[in-house]
């Protein structure tokens, strides 16, 4: 018996997946070696989206640049905005009004709502179910209304400036605000039982791509991964920015009640609660908004004194990392993005050594990896 | 003994979550579909229904342009080309020409935040396609024009005051930096607001 | 059949003594034609728009409602599209095989229409092995999808190819052991003759005859959407994952040929639940007009075969897909074991009740009431929840 198996040869093959593919989440390619179904190793491949959005900064000065940082993952663009804003506020010693820091936190939360209801329903859609992905991209397009009527564009809002953001909160726009949030809270619970707990979703998550705290870390993991691993870091109260000390909200780690801690369906799960603690964010948020301006005044060519700062932000994908030099010119010297999806595309090729080709698909979304924040 | 009451317990679970998921499904068959049935089947047109602050296609109305060439400084991308001359004889400003390249232009809003009367600004219109990249440059200059000296005090003629006002009434929607103006919009819950937090 | 050859002879159609066998092929040749034509490629078409449709409206859409009314010529769009486009053939292909395999699916879809029971009547060939036949055939897809995951030379291909056939044969054996309840209690395996040992009403139904045939019942069902493709079954062609699995390198017509056979099957399996479970087209004897009857009885058959479309539809809408080795696990350790005992627990019913017992029908009908009322009072709590917008009009 034991000869047989041991004359008894399989052929690995190597598959090319992506960057055309329907579920890498954009252009991404991997090469995967597998032996049947189960694979050996995938091996990322980045760069199909670059588009030198660090190396623009440097041609078209501060305040020319908020728009860029839309490109940049534009999934949630409002992350990025903030993360540009107050690194050049830094640099440039500028003091946000309040009411507009409020404005900022409101957007974000939204956005980061956004982002969040678009990788639960791919998640969704990527393990076959396509009901749940257009639930999720309807409450998606409700946000995206507000945030229409807020700043006048869906994808790339640009509603950011340095020191402070463009436009005031419309007239009613608060209560349609508060009238979509008390609407959400009801549909993501009844998300939660359309797929959530199904039985076959929870299956096809749990003790697929276990992520210890130990790699996590390793691995610069951060955001909704790196809570996922059970590791309670969350840039909004380790390290308070902009208004965030003024809320109540909890940070949602990973606790392995279905499979192990810090698999796929530990990241999913910790990302429907993110959800909720947005909900609660934005409540408190819209009910405590001050009065007063929203913009500080800033010089048309903005000319910081030379010298660099470093920004982090918690944006929807984690620790968004903006790295700013200046030399005192009207342009800055170098800018550098710190995204999280690039550290979560480094972990894929560690974890997908035993997984099935349909784990794969599984685990990058459980990542929440967004193509262009990987090449920027 | 356990397996035997995970083997079980696999199967109630499977069948009362399928159970749950289908009654949720079942419930969207009385749902009113959320779908817009763009463009034919609408009671309104898209672009009659999009907010005011809508960032679609932008238009320059030359009534009340002055030729600051803000707009020009601020854009990112330079998709927007003035031309002028200044009349020997009457001191003048004309304005010779006024392009915007809508296939360059990204719809960030910054030139329209700087301009003195509102003149640059954004339309709520988003129908753009066209079947060559010339075609979608948007040469808004026909004639020479004189460009618009803002006056001390109300616009008084009647041609352009309707357009000023508009201009102006978009410039409002845009926050003034600093603390000393009132700031525009959400004006009716602000006291309201400070109350609340107060 | 025999006797329509006769009789068509003796009208004199194609003269006084017309070959036999000739006439014999023609007749034939016709049924095919008229059940091909006429009802099996129709109705896989309609059942594209309908499920299309169905989707829709649990998605919160609209789905396809601009060609014809409330977009029902869809389907007839969509196929001439399809036939207008370019056959390709990939250059590494095995050709031969690559052409060759549509139409084997598109075989094992047409040939279960032979013993298909419209009504006590309208059935081309009442075998006494129907239903045997019918999972005989249905199972031949299973050479051409693995045939053209093969030929297409194509990786994504060849690995939808292999799962469908591992997952083909496995579910034959659920299914197989799952209508043997059915046959035990009826003694036949006569599509006729299992339809005429039930009676019109559900409590006559087997569905219903003890909790035995019920999980029989399920157990079909499942194994047949499995067998169909279908999700949560849908790994051969598991979109997000192979891009289109064994259709991958497909186009044109020979696409079409998979995907009109993927809900032409549909309806065989509704027909097949129809028939063991469903009661069949079993109608009151209302009328002394054995067409009226026939007419009433084809009615009937069809509106319970499209229920059971619309409630794989309707799965097909909620679930999402399992994994290759999960599907492996729900049907060794799940489905074939419960057959099993199903089975036995069936021998046992039949062997203390042979007539049937007509109390546990009543009592199996009462739960199922209550089972429904259940489900409908969780359709009411979500829709109250989610305080949307109620639309009862099924079109928009």
């Amino acid at each position: 018996m034991s000869e047989t198996t041991n004359t008894f040869r399989t052929e690995e093959m190597s598959l090319n997946m992506g960057p055309q593919h329907p579920s890498t989440h954009g252009v991404l390619r991997f090469v995967v070696r597998a032996d049947g179904e189960v694979m050996r190793e995938a091996i990322p491949d980045v760069g199909y989206l670059h588009r030198s959005i660090e190396k623009i900064a440097e041609k078209v000065g501060y305040h020319g640049f908020m728009p860029y940082t839309d490109r940049v993952d534009y999934v949630c663009a409002m992350f990025t905005n903030q993360g540009w804003g107050i690194a050049c506020e830094k640099l440039g010693h500028i003091e946000v009004p309040r009411r507009g820091e409020y404005c900022r936190v409101i957007a974000a939360e939204f956005n980061r709502l956004a982002s969040h209801l678009l990788s639960v329903g791919t998640m969704g859609m990527d393990i076959g179910a396509m009901t749940p992905f257009t639930h999720a991209i309807r409450e998606r397009e409700m946000i995206n209304d507000l945030i229409e009527e807020l700043c006048g564009a869906r994808l790339t809002f640009n509603y950011m400036r340095i020191g402070g953001v463009a436009w005031d909160l419309p007239p009613g726009w608060r209560e349609k605000a508060v009238a979509y949030l008390d609407h959400l809270d009801p549909i993501i619970d009844e998300y939660n039982a359309l797929i959530s707990f199904n039985k076959i979703f929870v299956e096809r998550l749990i003790n697929i791509g276990i992520i210890t705290p130990a790699d996590a870390i390793n691995y610069n993991l951060v955001g909704p991964n790196l809570r996922a691993c059970g590791i309670k870091w969350d840039i909004r109260k380790d390290i308070p920015y902009s208004v965030y000390p003024d809320f109540d909200f909890e940070v949602p780690i990973g606790k392995g009640e279905w499979g192990t801690l810090g698999d796929s369906m530990d990241r999913y799960m910790v990302r429907m609660r993110e959800m909720k603690e947005s909900v609660k964010i934005l409540r408190q948020a819209l009910k405590q908004i001050p009065p007063g301006s929203v913009l500080a005044k800033v010089a048309r060519n903005f000319k910081p004194p030379a010298g660099e700062c470093q920004v982090r932000v918690e944006s929807a994908r984690g620790d968004m990392g903006w790295y700013v030099v200046s030399d005192g010119t009207g342009y800055p010297w170098r800018v550098h993005v710190r995204t999280g999806s690039f550290a979560a595309m480094g972990i894929i090729q560690k974890l997908s050594a035993g997984l099935m080709i349909a784990d794969l698909v599984a685990l990058i979304a459980s990542l929440d990896v967004i193509a262009p924040e990987i090449d920027r | 003994m356990s397996a035997a009451r995970e083997y079980l317990h696999n199967i109630r679970q499977t069948v009362g979550t399928i159970f749950e998921g289908m009654a949720i499904t079942a419930s969207h068959f009385v749902r009113k579909p959320y779908t817009v049935q763009y463009p034919d089947r609408m009671p309104v047109r898209v672009q009659d229904t999009l907010p005011f602050r809508y960032r679609g296609i932008l238009e320059v109305d030359l009534e009340i342009c002055t030729g600051c060439l803000a707009c020009e400084r601020a854009c990112p991308i330079d998709c927007i080309v003035i031309a002028m001359e200044k009349d020997p004889q009457t001191k003048l400003l004309t304005l010779s020409q006024f392009d915007i390249d809508i296939a360059k232009c990204m719809f960030c809003g910054l030139c329209s935040e700087p301009c003195p009367t509102g003149s640059i600004h954004h339309t709520t219109e988003f129908e753009g396609a066209d079947y060559s990249l010339e075609s979608l440059i948007r040469r808004f200059v026909k004639d020479p024009v004189i460009a618009y000296k803002p006056k001390k005090g109300p616009e008084t003629d009647p041609r352009i005051a309707p357009i000023l006002n508009r201009g102006m009434r978009y410039l409002d929607e845009f926050a003034q930096p600093g603390g000393d103006k009132p700031p525009g919009g959400d004006k009716p819950t602000e006291e309201e607001g400070a109350e609340e937090s107060a | 059949m025999q006797t329509l050859i006769d009789s068509i002879i003796a009208s004199g159609a194609f003269g006084a003594h017309p070959p036999r066998d000739i006439v014999g092929a023609i007749v034939i040749a016709v049924m095919c034609a008229v059940v091909l034509l006429g009802i099996a490629i129709p109705f896989a078409g309609i059942v594209t728009w309908a499920e299309r449709r169905v989707w829709a409206r649990i998605q919160s859409r609209v789905g396809p409602n601009r060609v014809g009314p409330q977009g029902f010529l869809q389907w007839l769009a969509d196929g001439i599209k399809h036939i207008c486009k370019e056959d390709l053939i990939p250059a590494e292909a095995d050709s031969h095989l690559f052409k060759l395999a549509p139409y084997l699916v598109m075989l094992a879809f047409l040939l279960p229409w032979a013993v298909m029971p419209f009504s006590s009547s309208l059935i081309l060939a009442d075998l006494n092995v129907g239903i045997l036949y019918m999972t005989a055939v249905t199972a031949l897809t299973v050479v051409g999808v693995l045939m053209a995951g093969w030929s297409s030379n194509d990786k994504w291909s060849l690995i939808g190819g292999i799962r469908s056939a591992a997952q083909i044969v496995s579910y034959e054996i659920p299914a197989g052991l799952s209508i043997f309840p059915v046959v035990l209690m009826t003694g036949t395996l006569s599509m006729q003759g299992i339809i005429k040992a039930q009676g019109w009403a559900p409590q006559h139904w087997f569905l219903l005859a003890n909790p035995f045939t019920f999980i029989a019942a399920n157990i079909l069902f499942i194994s047949a959407l499995a067998e169909g493709n279908r999700t949560p079954f849908d790994l051969p062609e598991a979109e997000s994952e192979l891009v289109a699995g064994f259709a991958t390198e497909y186009s044109g017509m020979r696409y079409t040929f998979f995907f009109m056979a993927e809900w032409g099957n549909l309806f065989i399996i509704g027909a097949i639940m129809t028939t063991l479970f469903l009661g069949g087209w079993q109608f009151p004897h209302v009328s002394q007009s054995a067409v009226v009857m026939n007419v009433l009885q084809l009615i009937v058959f069809n509106v319970k075969v499209l229920f059971v479309v619309f409630v794989a539809m309707w799965i097909r809408a909620t679930l999402p897909r399992v994994r290759i080795d999960q599907l492996m696990t729900v049907c060794w350790k799940y489905l074939v074991p419960l057959a099993f005992v199903d089975m036995i627990g069936t021998a046992v019913w039949v062997a203390i009740w042979p007539d049937g017992n007509r109390v546990m029908g009543y009592l199996m009908l009462a739960a199922g009431i209550v089972l429904a009322v259940l489900f409908i009072q969780r359709v009411v709590y979500y829709l109250k929840r989610s305080r949307m917008e109620l639309y009862f009009r099924p079109g928009i």
